[in-house]
C-alpha cells in the first residue's frame, strides 16, 4: 500500500516536474526559419526577359505588370523585387523604388552583390527626391558591402 | 445590306456591319406621307354643303392634327431614343487567370475543377477551343482566345503534366516547353444596371448566318420586304389560329423590338397601335441591318437567378459556353426557340418543350429553304447540348464583388460602372474562394445543428490574402456565401480581443534593450487607475494569475494580465502608433482597455494588420483589383503592387517567432490536427468578453487568413477563438496545400540556445533546450544551472525576479 502510494506520488511529481503549467514544445527539426531559397525558374526568367524588353521599349507599366506576375509566382525572389525597383525608378515613383529595393534586400540572404545594387538604387531614388544626405548614407552602406 | 433572295435559297447577310439607310431612300417616303396629309387636310377648298358637314370637317381636322402631333412625338422619341440608345453594359469581373508553369503547386484535380467551372468540356473538338482531354497524369487543354489586360491571347493548345507536387511540365501543341501559360480567367460576376440586364454586344457580322435565318424563318419571314408591319404575317397568324394551330404572333421583328425598347408589356389596342406607328417610323429612319442587329442584342433569352440574359452574344455564352460566331445550327435554332418564351421553353426546366420548339424552328427553316431537308433530318435528332446550369446569378461570390465595387467607386462613377461594360481583372483565386465558402458554410451549419457555442443563427466571415503581395484571394461575408446582403467581412466591426496582442508585443520587441522573447513578465494581480475612467482590472481567461512568465509564453498563452501590464508599461500611445503603422486607419480609443482588444475591427482590417507582419514588416495595402480596361480592351487603370517598410525586419522576425510559438505550444495548438509542424504557421487566437466573438488570424509562407465567428446581435455565447474559429482556419488552409513559413533571417538577428526553465543560455548539458531568435546582443549572457560550461558560477546569475517556474511552485 505504502509502495503503491509512493509510486503514485512519484508519477504525480514527475509529471508536475516535467510539465510545468505551460508546456514548451521544441520547434520541428531543422531551423524554425529555414533560409529562403529562390530559383531562376524558366517562368521567372521569361517574365524578367519580357519585362526588360518592355522597359527598353519605353513601356514601364507593362514591365511592372510582368514583374508583378513574377512576384505572384515567386514573392521571395529578390531579383524580381530589384527589377521592380528599377522600373519604379524609371517611372519616377521614388518611394516605391526605395521600398522595392529594401524588400529585395530583405530576401537577399548572403548575396552581397545584390544588396550592393539595392543600396545603389536606394541612393538614386533618395537623390531624385532631393534627399542628398539619405543618398550619401545609402552609398556608404553600399560601400560597406564591398 | 441584307436581302431576301427571291429564288428562295435563303437570306444572304453581307459582312458589313449595321449602316444607316441612305437618306435618299428614306426621305421621299416621308414626304409622300406629308403630301398625303396635306391633300387630305388642306386640299379640299370647295364650300361646305352644310354646317354639320363643316363641324365634321373641323373635328376631322382636329383629330388629324392630334394624330400628326402624336406621330411627330413618336417620331421624335424613336429617333432620339434609338439614336442615343446605347445598351447599358455591366462591368464584368474576372478572377485571376491561372498561370501554369512547371513547379506550380496545384493538382490536376484543381485544374480540372477550374476548367469545368469555366465550361470547358471533356473530349476533343476539332476546330474549336474550350475543351480538355485527360490522359493519366497529362491534361491536354484547348484554351479559348481571351483579351487580357495586356493584349489578346489567341487560342492555345497546352499539354500539362502533373506529378505528386503539382504541375511538372507545360508544353504547347507541338511539344515545345512553355515557361508560362495563362488560362482564360473565370467570370465571377458583374456590376449590373438597375434591372440586372446582362448582355454581351455583338456585331451583325459576327452572328452566324443560320442564326439569322432561323430567326427570320420563325419570327418574321418577310422581314426584309416589309415596312415595319406585315399584313401577310398577320394573315398567316390568323389563318393558323383558325386552323387550330394555336396563337402565333403576327408581330414583325421591328414591332417586337419597339415593344421591348419603348413600351410597357400591357396588351391593349392603344399600345398595339402605338407599336405599329413606331415600327413604321423606325423602318423609315433606319436600315434593316441596324434594326436586326439591335434586335439580336436586345432580345431576352433567359433568367439566371437575379440576372436577366439578354442578346444572342450572352445567350450563346450562357447556354453553350461559346462565342456566338461558333454556334452550330441546332444551337442557333435553340436560341431562336427561346425568343418566344425563355421561361416556357427553358432548356433546363423543360428540356422536352425546348427540344420540340427547337425542332419547330428547324422545320420552319426547312420550309423556307434556309436549310436542306437533309440538314433538317440530321440536326433534328441532336440533343440540346446546353452547359450545366450555372445558377450563379449576378455573381456566385457577392461578398467579393461587393469589395471590388467599393474599391472601384473611389475611381469611377456609379453610372459608368453599371453601363460602360468595363472589364475588371480582380485578384480572386477561385480555388481559395470555393474552399473558404464550402468550409465556412459547412462548419457553421454543424455548429448550429449541435448548438455547440450557443443558439442557432451563428454567423462568420473569412478573408484570405496572398501574404506577400496583399492581394485578396477570397472573401466570404456570411454563413450563406450566395446571399447578397450584410457583408460581415467588410462591415461587421467587432471587438478583436487578443488579436491585438501582436501589436503590443511587437512594440515591446522593437526595444531589445528591455524586451526579448525570454524577458520575464509579471502576471500577478493588476489594477490600472486613470483619471476620469473606472479602474481597469483585467483578468486572464482561466481566472488565475501565473506569476512571472517569460514573454514568449505570456504571448503564446494569451495571458491578459501580463499583457495589460506590458502594454501600460510601454505606453498605450506607442501601441496605438504600432497599430497605425500596421495599417489600421480607424480611430482608436486611447484607453488601456483597447490593449486587450476593446477595439472594433472588421475581418478585412484585421487582415491588413496581420498582412504587414506576414510580409516581414512591409505594409502592402490590400488589393482586390489588378487592372481595368474598357469594353474593347483599352487599358484604363492599373492598381500596382505597392509596399512600404513600416517596421525594421528584426522585431517583425521576433514577433513572427512568437506567433509560431502560439501554434506550436500555445492557444493555437489545435492547428496540429490540421497542419504538419513543418509548415510552422504563425497565428493568434482571439476571444472577446462573455465569449461573444471567436477569431483566428494567421499565416503560412504563401497565404494569410482571418476567420471571425459570432452572432449578428452580438449576444453572449460560449465562443472561443481556439474552439470555433481555429478549426475553420485549419481546414481551409490545409485544403490549399500551404507553403511552409520561411522568413528571411535579418542581419540583426542571432539564434541562441536557451534553457526554457531558467530563461538563460543553455548548452549540450541542458535537456529540452530551445533555439530562439534574439536581436544581436540582446540574448541573456548568463548560463543556466544545467549548463556544463566551465567557469560560469551559477551564483552569479542575476535575477531581479524569481524565475517564473519558481514563482509557480512558490504559490
Amino acid at each position: 500500500m505504502a509502495r503503491r502510494c509512493a509510486a503514485v506520488l512519484a508519477v504525480f511529481l514527475s509529471a508536475c516536474a516535467s510539465s510545468p503549467k505551460f508546456a514548451t514544445v521544441p520547434p520541428p527539426p531543422g531551423s524554425p526559419f529555414p533560409q529562403p531559397s529562390y530559383t531562376e525558374s524558366p517562368a521567372i526568367a521569361s517574365l524578367m526577359r519580357d519585362a526588360r524588353a518592355a522597359s527598353e521599349s519605353g513601356q514601364p507599366a507593362n514591365a511592372a505588370a510582368l514583374l508583378e506576375r513574377g512576384l505572384r509566382i515567386e514573392p521571395r525572389n529578390p531579383r524580381l523585387w530589384q527589377e521592380l525597383s528599377r522600373v519604379r525608378l524609371d517611372q519616377k515613383d521614388y518611394a516605391q523604388a526605395e521600398s522595392c529595393a529594401q524588400r529585395s534586400s530583405s530576401w537577399a540572404g548572403g548575396d552581397n552583390a545584390l544588396r550592393f545594387e539595392n543600396w545603389q538604387l536606394i541612393a538614386r531614388s533618395r537623390e531624385a527626391r532631393g534627399d542628398a544626405q539619405g543618398a550619401r548614407a545609402a552609398l556608404d552602406a553600399a560601400d560597406r558591402l564591398k | 445590306m441584307q436581302t431576301l433572295s427571291p429564288n428562295g435559297d435563303g437570306v444572304s447577310v453581307s459582312n458589313t456591319s449595321a449602316q444607316r439607310p441612305s437618306t435618299i431612300a428614306a426621305y421621299p417616303r416621308q414626304s409622300t406621307i406629308r403630301a398625303m396629309f396635306r391633300r387630305r387636310i388642306f386640299g379640299e377648298i370647295e364650300p361646305p354643303r352644310s354646317r354639320r358637314w363643316r363641324y365634321f370637317r373641323y373635328a376631322c381636322l382636329a383629330l388629324a392634327l392630334l394624330a400628326v402631333s402624336f406621330t411627330a412625338y413618336l417620331d421624335f422619341r424613336v429617333r432620339s431614343e434609338f439614336e442615343g440608345r446605347r445598351f447599358a453594359l455591366p462591368a464584368r469581373l474576372y478572377a485571376r487567370p491561372l498561370e501554369l508553369h512547371a513547379g506550380l503547386r496545384v493538382s490536376q484535380a484543381d485544374v480540372l475543377d477550374e476548367l469545368r467551372e469555366n465550361n470547358y468540356r471533356e473530349g476533343r473538338v476539332e476546330g474549336d477551343s474550350g475543351w480538355y482531354v485527360r490522359d493519366g497524369d497529362r491534361l491536354l487543354i484547348s484554351v479559348r482566345p481571351f483579351r487580357f489586360w495586356d493584349g489578346p491571347q489567341k487560342t492555345l493548345l497546352l499539354r500539362v503534366d502533373f506529378d505528386a507536387n503539382g504541375v511538372s511540365r507545360v508544353q504547347d501543341g507541338q511539344g515545345l516547353d512553355l515557361p508560362l501559360a495563362r488560362l482564360e480567367p473565370l467570370t465571377i460576376g458583374g456590376i449590373y444596371p438597375g434591372n440586372n440586364q446582362d448582355r454581351v454586344l455583338v456585331r451583325l457580322s459576327e452572328v452566324p448566318k443560320p442564326l439569322v435565318q432561323a430567326l427570320i424563318s420563325t419570327e418574321d419571314r418577310n422581314f426584309y420586304s416589309h415596312h415595319g408591319y406585315d399584313l401577310r404575317g398577320i394573315a398567316r397568324a390568323a389563318w393558323s389560329f383558325v386552323r387550330g394551330h394555336g396563337l402565333q404572333g403576327g408581330s414583325t421583328l421591328t414591332q417586337q423590338l419597339v415593344k421591348n425598347f419603348f413600351l410597357t408589356p400591357e396588351r391593349t389596342i392603344q399600345r398595339k397601335a402605338t407599336e405599329l406607328v413606331m415600327a413604321i417610323l423606325l423602318e423609315l429612319h433606319y436600315g434593316k441591318d441596324e434594326i436586326l442587329e439591335t434586335y439580336l442584342n436586345e432580345i431576352y433569352l433567359g433568367q439566371d437567378r437575379d440576372r436577366a440574359i439578354h442578346g444572342v452574344g450572352l445567350g450563346s455564352l450562357y447556354y453553350f459556353g461559346k462565342t456566338v460566331d461558333r454556334l452550330t445550327l441546332p444551337e442557333a435554332a435553340l436560341l431562336v426557340a427561346l425568343v418566344k418564351g425563355p421561361g416556357v421553353y427553358d432548356p433546363y426546366r423543360h428540356p422536352d418543350r425546348a427540344l420540340e420548339r427547337r425542332n419547330l424552328v428547324l422545320r420552319e427553316m426547312r420550309n423556307t429553304n434556309a436549310i436542306t431537308p437533309e440538314e433538317y433530318m440530321l440536326t433534328r435528332s441532336t440533343s440540346l447540348g446546353v452547359n450545366a446550369k450555372s445558377g450563379r446569378g449576378t455573381s456566385p461570390h457577392p461578398a467579393f464583388v461587393d469589395l471590388v465595387y467599393r474599391h472601384l467607386r473611389r475611381d469611377y462613377d456609379e453610372a459608368d460602372l453599371r453601363s460602360e461594360g468595363l472589364r475588371i481583372f480582380t485578384t480572386l483565386d477561385p480555388r481559395a474562394q470555393n474552399r473558404a465558402e464550402t468550409v465556412l458554410e459547412r462548419r457553421l451549419a454543424q455548429y448550429d445543428r449541435e448548438k455547440r457555442f450557443g443558439e442557432r443563427g451563428i454567423e462568420g466571415a473569412v478573408v484570405i490574402t496572398d501574404s506577400q503581395t496583399g492581394e485578396v484571394e477570397a472573401l466570404v461575408g456570411g454563413a450563406d456565401p450566395r446571399f447578397r446582403g450584410f457583408n460581415r467581412a467588410l462591415d461587421a466591426a467587432r471587438p478583436v480581443g487578443s488579436l491585438l496582442k501582436p501589436a503590443i508585443y511587437l512594440t515591446a520587441l522593437s526595444d531589445p534593450a528591455h524586451y526579448t522573447l525570454v524577458t520575464p513578465l509579471d502576471d500577478g494581480p493588476f489594477v490600472w487607475k486613470s483619471r476620469g475612467a473606472p479602474d481597469w482590472e483585467p483578468m486572464n481567461f482561466d481566472r488565475q494569475f501565473h506569476g512571472s512568465v517569460p514573454l514568449r509564453t505570456a504571448f503564446a498563452q494569451s495571458l491578459n494580465v501580463a499583457t495589460a501590464r506590458l502594454g501600460t508599461d510601454i505606453g498605450i500611445a506607442r501601441v496605438l502608433g504600432t497599430l497605425e503603422r500596421l495599417g489600421i486607419q480607424r480611430e482608436m480609443p486611447p484607453y488601456a482597455a483597447t490593449l486587450l482588444g476593446a477595439l472594433d475591427l472588421s475581418p478585412l482590417e484585421v487582415a491588413q494588420m496581420y498582412q504587414t507582419i506576414a510580409s516581414g514588416g512591409f505594409r502592402a495595402p490590400l488589393r482586390a483589383i489588378r487592372e481595368v480596361t474598357t469594353a474593347d480592351g483599352r487599358p484604363l487603370k492599373r492598381y500596382p503592387l505597392a509596399v512600404e517598410q513600416a517596421f525594421a525586419p528584426e522585431p517583425v522576425y521576433l514577433i513572427t517567432a512568437a506567433m509560431q510559438g502560439v501554434v506550436r505550444e500555445g492557444t493555437g495548438q489545435g492547428l496540429k490536427a490540421w497542419l504538419p509542424p513543418e509548415i510552422a504557421a504563425a497565428g493568434k487566437t482571439g476571444t472577446t468578453d462573455e465569449q461573444r466573438d471567436a477569431w483566428f488570424a494567421g499565416f503560412t509562407g504563401d497565404r494569410l487568413a482571418v476567420v471571425w465567428i459570432g452572432y449578428d446581435d452580438n449576444r453572449a455565447a460560449q465562443l472561443t477563438g481556439a474552439a470555433a474559429a481555429l478549426p475553420v482556419w485549419g481546414e481551409i488552409v490545409r485544403s490549399l496545400s500551404p507553403e511552409p513559413l520561411a522568413l528571411p533571417k535579418p542581419e540583426g538577428i542571432e539564434n541562441v540556445r536557451i534553457d526554457p526553465a531558467s530563461g538563460l543560455r543553455a548548452d549540450a548539458g541542458c535537456d529540452g533546450s530551445l533555439e530562439l531568435p534574439f536581436a544581436n546582443g540582446s540574448a541573456p549572457v548568463d548560463r543556466a544551472p544545467c549548463s556544463t560550461a566551465v567557469g560560469i558560477a551559477v551564483e552569479n546569475v542575476k535575477q531581479t525576479t524569481k524565475s517564473w517556474w519558481q514563482r509557480l511552485w512558490g504559490r
